[in-house]
């Protein structure tokens, strides 16, 4: 897993090799460290970093080290990369209630629809709209395009989808 | 090698051209003598032990439309010729039926039963009955050459067969219809409705007076079937397939894909024992976004990676090669003259 740590560093020299050292020995894969010299008062100054541990024990015995040696860690996080996922719809989207086409896709937990662009040539005539979907959690990308060929086969939308996906 | 051509429209008259065009190529690289001993059309057969008068046979075309003209033709069928003549081959080009695989199906099992090998570029019987076909093959010891029905000129499944031998195709993608996608790529550089693009094909006789089997994308299927078949050995049939065509593109549907980078293509795919056609965005600097009446197909595999093939998917002429090709295999490998 890959892990984003926002340290608070003491602002004398030194304190960067001591706060990745343990980093690494323990095993963890370090991908970037951003140093900010910024000062957060309390004579300390933020450092970001960004690296691979195995498993969650790995990055808990990292942080217990980090915390005995008077590294304050502030925030913790699982960087996760959004997968973008391009298609078109053509048929009545307007008609056919898009917002609640939006909110089915919505609805699943790590996916949403965060661009829309729409052409209407006539009101009468069937539209187009380019969807962008936005899957931070990729395991949930095949049910987002399963629930979206299925509100388009309710709604006699054409769905085309990007190649591989 | 001698060669009975059943069915003599587009594709059987380029052959006979190819065949006086190529005559003394043949000879010198390949020592290869073909010689053409009978032609069925619906009209009738033409046969001539010692070879049929190639030039004779264009030419009687040309004024009658029909073979029965031919002088000394009979009205004989194409059954009746292959089971009455001796010959090493059956070019089989007749019409695609997507729906019996007839009069194809019954021309090619005939052929192989009598011991004769088989050579065509009729994809309906091969999309219906694959398995049969190459089961019929294998019990009477002939060659069944079939490179033609997929992609016309374009080489893929010799290319994979032979060349890849060693690989396993893991999935095939592609463009396998022509004249789907010159209607899209006129769509794209014109922004013009499908029915307007698709008239403008009919009149420079790229879509035929029924375009619904390639803008629907049954033809797409049935190719798709063949490469399932010949290269991943996947048992499948053209029922099997799940097809949407590209009548419903809209011409703002390939002007917001396009803004954004992509293309619309309808596209054959083969991945994990799923056979779909469909339109799909590619993106432009993909090397499956290729434009005009071409074909291409990426193959995915084990050892070799992707390779990617590109050709002309159509024509009297082009088409030929491929089935020249299965020919000039067939004589080396079997040792016919
Ligand atoms: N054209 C291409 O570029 C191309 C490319 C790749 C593959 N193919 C495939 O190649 C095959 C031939 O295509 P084509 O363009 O040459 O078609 P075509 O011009 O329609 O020719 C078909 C020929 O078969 C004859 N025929 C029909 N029923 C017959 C029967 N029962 N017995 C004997 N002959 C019969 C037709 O006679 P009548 O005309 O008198 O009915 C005609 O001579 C098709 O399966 C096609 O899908 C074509």
């Amino acid at each position: 897993m890959k892990i984003s740590l926002d340290l608070e560093l003491k602002d004398v020299p030194g304190q960067l090799v001591k706060a990745l050292e343990p980093v690494s020995r323990m095993g963890g894969n370090i991908i970037s460290v951003v140093h900010l010299r910024e000062e957060l008062g309390k004579g300390r100054v933020p450092v970001h970093l960004l690296f691979e541990v195995r498993d969650s024990a790995m990055l808990d015995a990292i942080i217990a080290e980090l915390e005995r040696r008077d590294i304050w860690v502030s925030k913790v996080g699982e960087f996760k990369k959004k997968e973008k996922i391009t298609l078109v719809l053509v048929g009545h989207i307007v008609d056919t209630d898009i917002r609640d086409t939006i909110d089915r896709i919505n609805e699943i937990e790590g996916v949403l629809v965060a661009d829309l662009k729409l052409a209407m040539p006539h009101p009468e005539k069937e539209s187009s709209a380019l969807i962008d979907i936005e899957v931070t959690r990729p395991e949930k990308a095949k049910e987002a395009l399963q629930r979206l060929d299925s509100v388009a086969r309710e709604k006699d939308l054409l769905v085309i989808r990007s190649l591989r996906s | 090698m001698d060669i009975q051509i059943i069915g003599f429209g587009v594709i059987g008259q380029g052959f006979v051209e190819v065949l006086l065009r190529k005559e003394r190529f043949l000879k010198q690289r390949y020592g290869l003598d073909l010689k053409v001993v009978s032609i069925s059309d619906i009209t009738g057969t033409a046969v001539e032990g010692e070879g049929i008068d190639l030039r004779r046979a264009l030419e009687v075309m040309r004024q009658t439309r029909g073979i029965i003209n031919y002088p000394g033709a009979r009205k004989m069928t194409g059954v009746e010729a292959i089971e009455a003549f001796e010959a090493d081959a059956v070019l089989e080009v007749t019409p695609s039926n997507i729906q019996t695989g007839e009069p194809g199906l019954t021309h090619m099992l005939k052929a192989m039963g009598q011991g004769k090998h088989l050579v065509t570029s009729n994809k309906g019987p091969l999309a219906l009955r694959f398995r049969a076909l190459s089961d019929a093959a294998k019990k009477n010891g002939v060659e069944f050459g079939f490179e033609a029905s997929v992609g016309g000129a374009m080489p893929i499944i010799n290319l994979a067969k032979v060349n890849l031998a060693g690989d396993e195709i893991l999935a095939i993608e592609g463009i396998l219809n022509g004249t789907t996608n010159f209607v899209l790529s006129r769509m794209a550089k014109e922004e013009s409705p499908l029915e307007i693009v698709l008239k403008e094909a009919r009149e420079m006789g790229i879509a035929e007076a029924d375009p619904s089997y390639d803008i629907e994308g049954i033809d797409t299927a049935a190719k798709l079937v063949i490469l399932a078949n010949a290269l991943m050995g996947i048992d499948a049939t053209y029922r099997d397939v799940k097809t949407q065509g590209i009548r419903k593109v809209t011409p703002e549907a390939v002007k917001l894909a396009k803004e954004d980078g992509y293309a619309i293509k309808l596209i054959g795919e083969v991945r994990n024992s799923h056979l779909e056609v469909a339109p799909r965005l590619v993106p432009v600097d993909h090397p499956l976004n290729v434009d005009g009446i071409l074909n291409v197909a990426l193959l995915q595999t084990d050892v070799a990676g992707d390779i990617t093939v590109v050709g002309k998917g159509a024509g009297a002429i082009e088409t030929n090669s491929a089935i020249l090709s299965d020919i000039i295999s067939i004589a080396l490998k079997r040792g016919l003259g």
